[in-house]
């Protein structure tokens, strides 16, 4: 009997699901506004497309050797930023990076890897953090989940996982997330999303405290890239905004996790150019398929 | 129980070479997302940065990378050279370097995904009956400069000129850009991404119509032609650049009197290497040499050709073992055809 041949079947998928933003009771990103400390008010800087505390990376300088990367609290009363890095055995696996005027430097020579940042305010009865993630190409990185999982505050949103180098969040994908409180899981906690390209949605945590992170597709199609460097590629990208809110025995805990996401994967691609020049190429090795007479006799050519 | 399930060293390298292929095309879906990162990014085979779910990541982007953004901008900053040059490319190169001494090009010939794609594809173009297209000892040498083309100018030059700012940015990763691996690799993921090129310069479409079409081409010429791509890998040259300094060996005699009218090993070697039946000893193993030891397999006499780890022999010819190895496959790997008996006891093939 003879066997029939192995057939392989390469899937191609493409998923893309449309959620409509939603507009939603908004946590009161405001709240706690602060006294009338000018240092303080200075280092509050106001990022206009969110009312929620931010952390915002800007990385400045031509290139790798210039390059200063400074992080600066917007919505948000910090004299430190908290700096947690992925490798906890590190005498310097928790630092705070002093707040300046321009916001707080961060060495990159210094740790390697993925680093949890938090800027937190406590005025009276409300407790604010801003949070982002940021990683550090500099060195290698290790498992960060540890890291991730330790508490650093009441309320946390955590990622599940984080998006690993050579990766980001974009339009049309789903992250999962964990809300937390006091370390436990929170569930049918609402966080809200705001993206800097105006989206706005909600999602609901589940009994584990997991929710899915719909990123919108609100790039413009006319909008242009930025400004290509070195480092971004020239890349196109905005800010998103996750953030909730908890009220417990008369305190209240508002926490946000920023980030930067890009335009979906297929933005400035083409599949089917792609695959025509993958056929053309098929194309040309065709003849080699082809059966020389004296192979027909049932001999192997040596000849190419 | 071990002798059943892995007669032959073929059997052996290929779960190997399988299971090599889910660590390295879906390793991170199944031991976590960070794998990648506890694991190396300087693993010396095609396994792609570009696939989310990948456990390892190839060396040559981390090349790319180093080159493109600290070597080309500290050769503009030259004060900065130590700390910022220097440390990070002897650290790279070190990890890659780790793994390498201990299987040397073993990783081309058991470990990298692209590798073992191309040889199913080839077992299929067997079943199919495709012919096998090979290269003679008088061609051969025409394709062998490609890899080191491929190295010198893709791997290298491109990202070093980009980051000194001679050329443009969208020639920082140049290799990744064309490499098949990136399309076959990710395709096997489900994800359609890199196969839709890039339009957002005529630098990027050209590329990506580069890739693309070398793509096709691989995957249609490998059902007729062992390991198309191997032969023109940047890694192949890489890896052979390292090759010497590492224990584990492909070791045959100094000399042998039937080798002359032989070249059983030839017909077997997936690479072309005629030089493993005309040369002896060291000048057997050749540069492009994958150390999958099907020249050993295929060798009829004792202990002619050997693979051997810190001098220790690993695997050697021998006469029994030829006997066996052809009855399953011939040397240009055309498997006997199993005859599936439909009464109880053992599975003969054809031949018996």
């Amino acid at each position: 009997m003879k066997n029939n041949g192995i057939l392989i079947v390469l899937v191609l998928l493409a998923v893309s699901t449309a959620q409509a933003a939603e507009t939603a009771t908004r946590p009161s990103a405001t709240m706690g506004e602060p006294g009338h400390d000018h240092a303080a008010m200075m280092r509050k800087a106001k990022t206009s497309w969110t009312l929620y505390p931010t952390l915002k990376v800007r990385m400045s300088g031509d290139s790798r050797a210039t390059q200063v990367i400074t992080l600066a609290p917007q919505n948000i009363v910090a004299d430190v930023i908290e700096d947690y890095s992925n490798d906890l055995n590190d005498e310097k696996a928790h630092s705070k990076l002093p707040v300046g005027m321009g916001g707080a430097k961060f060495d990159r020579s210094a740790k390697g890897g993925f680093h949890m940042l938090a800027a937190r305010e406590e005025n009276g009865a409300n407790v604010r953090v801003a949070s982002t993630v940021y990683y550090n190409g500099e060195r290698g990185a290790k498992n960060p989940t540890a890291m991730f999982m330790q508490q650093k505050h009441e309320l946390e949103i955590i990622p599940q996982p984080q998006p690993r180098e050579h990766s980001r969040y974009r339009a049309n994908e789903d992250w999962k997330f964990m809300v937390r409180l006091n370390g436990k899981p929170l569930s049918g906690q609402k966080v809200y999303l705001e993206t800097s390209n105006g989206s706005m949605s909600e999602f609901v945590s589940d009994a584990q405290g997991m929710f899915v992170m719909h990123v919108p597709d609100d790039f413009k199609a006319e909008e242009e890239g930025g400004q290509a460097s070195a480092h971004n590629h020239g890349r196109r990208g905005a800010d998103l905004v996750l953030a909730t809110e908890y009220v417990e025995q008369g305190k209240s805990y508002l926490t946000a996790l920023n980030s930067n996401y890009g335009p979906d994967a297929f933005d400035q691609r083409n599949l089917a150019k792609g695959a025509g020049f993958v056929l053309l190429g098929m194309l040309g090795a065709v003849p080699l398929l082809r059966k020389r007479k004296t192979e027909q006799k049932g001999e192997e050519s040596d000849n190419a | 129980m071990l002798k059943t399930l892995f007669p032959t060293l073929g059997r052996v390298r290929f779960t190997v070479q399988i299971l090599m292929l889910f660590l390295t095309v879906y390793g991170g879906a199944l031991l976590g997302s960070y794998t990648v990162d506890r694991i190396s990014q300087a693993l010396p085979a095609l396994s792609c940065a570009y696939d989310k779910t990948t456990g390892d990541h190839c060396i040559l982007i981390v090349n790319q990378h180093l080159l493109h953004h600290r070597v080309g901008e500290a050769l503009v900053n030259a004060q900065n050279f130590t700390l910022k040059v220097f440390i990070p490319v002897v650290m790279s190169v070190g990890i890659f370097f780790m793994f390498f001494f201990f299987l040397n090009k073993m990783f081309c010939g058991w470990v990298c995904p692209l590798g073992t794609v191309q040889e199913l594809l080839y077992r299929i173009g067997r079943r199919l009956g495709r012919p096998l297209n090979r290269f003679n000892p008088k061609n051969v040498g025409r394709v062998r400069p490609v890899k080191w083309l491929m190295l010198l100018v893709l791997v290298l030059a491109l990202p070093v000129m980009a980051g000194m700012g001679v050329v443009s940015n969208e020639l920082g990763d140049p290799f990744c850009q064309v490499c098949p691996s990136r399309i076959a690799t990710t395709l096997l993921t489900a994800d359609s991404e890199q196969i839709a090129v890039r339009t957002s310069t005529t630098v990027n479409f050209a590329l990506g119509a580069l890739g693309n079409a070398m793509f096709g081409f691989i995957i249609i010429a490998a059902l007729a032609a062992r390991q198309p791509f191997c032969r023109i890998c940047p890694l192949l040259s890489w890896n052979a650049l390292f090759q010497k300094l590492s224990p584990m060996r492909l070791v045959k005699k100094d000399a042998h009197e039937k080798c002359e009218k032989c070249g059983v090993c030839e017909k077997a070697c997936p690479m072309d290497i005629h030089e493993i039946g005309t040369q002896f000893g060291k000048k057997a193993f050749h540069e492009d040499c994958t150390l999958c030891g099907r020249c050993a397999e295929y060798c009829p006499d004792d202990d002619v050709i050997q693979i051997k780890f810190f001098g220790i022999r690993l695997f050697g010819s021998s006469r029994e073992y030829y006997k066996k190895r052809v009855k399953l496959e011939t040397p240009e790997g055309t498997q006997k055809k199993r005859v599936i008996s439909i009464h109880p006891g053992k599975p003969k093939t054809e031949n018996e």
